[in-house]
């Protein structure tokens, strides 16, 4: 028996037949059948998966660290490498902690694909093909050969908007991953990885049958929910964040101008406690952001968040 | 080695168990095409055999770029000479691709091509069927003039001055074999890939939707249809009043010619595809599970055990006198004489058989998906000669 056929019967012959079986009871479904077997195959790999995310995430959180080291010892490559391994270790992660989970990962996700383009059975050499795979499972043999329509899609044959999706769904999902870096080389990295491989994924997909696409966007979709589930929006929001800190910058900007043309002056105090006869103070209220740093005398021009923004002063 | 050739950065790591990854993609697409690549079995006409080259494919995965361009070729059969071939081009290509893919339909054949006076016809994947005349190439019509139908994988064939086909769209369709114009077409519920038999005024076809349809060739209207639990893309045989067919859902079936009513069904272990032959009153029927059924063509009972070729039966099998010859996908050609059901192997091309075999004057002709022709002494199997039809 040879690696093919070993391959064949451990990974191609349960993933179609159970792509088959899938489809028969899925209304004869096949875009659902590939969508439920995606999730049954990442709820079977979950653990792995799992793992490779926080994996991915400590070494994220390591990336200050390592900066750090490197600016420490920006010509000492070998003194680097020690004190990178020594962190590694004191922080127990393993920089191959990301990469084992992935490589096992890898087998099954092929498998997961290959299948799909078997069973899609485009062209009649396909659908001969196909007849090796077969378990002798009546229920095999009555469905197919499958329906190819799922939605507005012929699954056998590519689509734009399933290519852009594909392409969406995976930016997101390495944006999500991704850490901000002040390293140049790393930010040159991550920009590929952030935009090459949603581009290259998208244009490969208009060549692909969309039942493949189909795949890759559920994949892409449970993907971004379990890191979601281990770590948040990560990337996402931190972008959000950092035009919020932009945004307080120009906060701070214009307080610092008030408190300056204002000093000896009115106090600058918010209309509405103004017009309700109450201090700031007396108001009860309290910073809405967690985040502090504000000095204290400014804490009287600090409103209740308001639609439009921009402060009044009193008197003029 | 230096610890520093050990600390690889994560992001590198990453990108590049991305990359393969990606490469992985593409190699685990390698090996499943894509794209039609057809090829039709022989049909001899005037010491002339016809047929269709199967279509080289370029290398690659969903970036494949599929010929575009097929061919009829008529080869003499004293010596496998080629005397003419004729272009099949590809319709004009409905709306652009994007990216790399395909923007054109290749016109790859599957269907044996039919001859009938002086036009030879064949239908292709592009979904037109061309009536070509025999001694020159010229085309002389096509169908439909203007655009395509559905991809074409069924073979024609030419009765009572019509010629039958049917087509991916469901349909069955006659036309009129000197104009093309079309005599009356019949809906289906699903892809028709099977070839139609014709006998009498009745034509037989199996379609997807699971059902064998009897359909007045004259005008069309169903006589009756009988339903299996699996797909049919197999060619009926009608031998004694009886229509023999073989299904996806493993059975092959007895059903009769005049009310579908269904006579006996034997199960095997996998798909029959193949067409029977039937001789002194058994049914010789070969299946994806590499075995030949030999069964009474009254009782559907094994006559002898079934006859185990090892690799699957695609290839239609023809009858030699008083032989069945059969090729299996590995390209074994086998003689089963019909006197005492023992399998004879009469020769080992070595190279995958898809295509139907033909016969005249005790030599066999066989196409191999490798494009070689051959040309076989059905008594003893010696090569006659050999040709690359590409």
């Amino acid at each position: 028996m040879g690696i093919g056929d070993i391959w064949n019967l451990i990974a191609m012959q349960p993933m179609i037949n159970t792509l088959i079986v899938l489809t028969h009871y899925l209304f004869n479904s096949f875009g659902l059948a590939i969508i439920v077997l995606t999730i049954i195959v990442n709820g079977v790999m979950f653990p792995l998966t799992l793992k490779q995310i926080r994996a991915s995430k400590s070494m994220q959180d390591l990336q200050p660290k390592i900066a750090e080291l490197r600016k420490k010892y920006p010509k000492d490559k070998e003194k680097l490498a020690k004190e990178q391994m020594r962190l590694f270790k004191e922080s127990g992660v393993s920089p191959a902690g990301c990469l084992l989970p992935l490589l096992i990962q890898m087998p099954i996700w092929i498998a997961l694909f290959q299948s799909v383009m078997r069973v899609l059975a485009v062209i009649p050499e396909n659908l001969v093909g196909l007849s090796q795979y077969l378990y002798s499972w009546p229920v095999v043999f009555f469905t197919l050969p499958l329906n190819n329509e799922f939605l507005w899609l012929n699954l056998a044959v590519g689509d734009m908007f399933l290519a852009l999706l594909v392409g969406g769904t995976m930016w997101v999902q390495q944006k999500m991953i991704m850490t901000p870096t002040a390293d140049p080389k790393q930010q040159a990295q991550s920009s590929i990885m952030l935009w090459m491989m949603p581009i290259m994924f998208a244009f490969l997909t208009l060549s692909f049958p969309s039942g493949l696409a189909l795949f890759w966007v559920a994949s892409n979709v449970i993907r971004i929910s379990i890191q979601y589930s281990v770590g948040g929006w990560g990337g996402l929001v931190k972008t959000a964040a950092k035009r919020q800190t932009g945004r307080d910058e120009k906060y701070k900007q214009r307080i610092a101008e008030v408190e300056k043309t204002s000093e000896g002056a009115d106090v600058v105090v918010p209309s509405s406690t103004q017009e309700e006869g109450l201090s700031y103070e007396e108001s009860g209220g309290e910073r809405q952001d967690r985040g502090g740093g504000y000095p204290k005398s400014l804490r009287a021009t600090r409103r209740h968040p308001r639609r439009g923004g921009g402060h009044r002063r009193k008197g003029g | 080695m230096r610890i520093r050739n050990k600390v690889v950065s994560a992001g590198k790591i990453c990108l590049l168990v991305i990359l393969l990854l990606v490469g992985l993609i593409v190699l685990g697409c390698l090996g499943i095409k894509t794209a039609p690549e057809g090829g039709s079995g022989g049909t001899i006409a005037d010491g002339t055999i016809f047929l269709c080259p199967a279509l080289e494919q370029a290398a690659g995965f969903g970036c494949a770029a599929p010929a575009v361009e097929g061919k009829l070729v008529a080869v003499d059969i004293s010596d496998g000479s080629r005397l003419w071939e004729a272009p099949l081009e590809a319709s004009t290509p409905a709306g652009g691709g994007f990216g790399c893919a395909p923007s054109a339909t290749p016109v790859a054949i599957y269907g044996n091509p039919v001859v009938a006076g002086d036009l030879v016809y064949v239908g292709g994947y592009n979904g037109k069927i061309y009536a070509i005349n025999t001694s020159s190439g010229a085309l002389r019509w096509v169908y439909p003039r203007e655009g395509s139908l559905e991809p074409i994988v069924s073979g024609v064939v030419v009765a009572l001055d019509r010629l039958y086909f049917g087509c991916s769209d469901g349909k069955v369709y006659a036309l009129d074999t000197d104009t093309g114009d079309k005599q009356w077409e019949f809906s289906t519920g699903d892809k028709i890939w099977a070839t139609p038999v014709i006998d009498g005024e009745t034509l037989y076809i199996g379609s997807f939707d699971k059902k064998l349809y009897a359909l007045s060739a004259v005008d069309g209207s169903k006589k009756w249809e009988f339903e299996t639990e699996g797909a049919i893309a197999s060619v009926p045989l009608v031998y004694n009043n009886t229509v023999y067919i073989g299904s996806f859902d493993r059975y092959f079936y007895a059903v009769g010619a005049a009310d579908g009513k269904m006579k006996w069904e034997f199960l095997a272990e996998k798909w029959f595809w193949t067409r029977p032959v039937a001789c002194n009153n058994t049914i010789y029927v070969g299946c994806f599970d590499g075995r030949v059924y030999i069964l009474d063509a009254e009782s559907g009972d094994e006559v002898v055990d079934a006859i185990d070729l090892g690799s699957p039966i695609y290839s239609w099998p023809v009858l030699v006198e008083d032989k069945v010859i059969v090729a299996t996908e590995e390209g074994e050609i086998y003689a089963i004489d019909t006197a005492n059901n023992q399998a004879e192997l009469l020769a080992d091309l070595a190279e995958a058989i898809y295509a139907p075999l033909c016969i005249s004057d005790g030599v066999i002709y066989i196409y191999s998906l490798e494009q070689n022709l051959y040309a076989l002494n059905a008594e003893s199997g010696a090569r006659l000669w050999s040709q690359t039809i590409e």
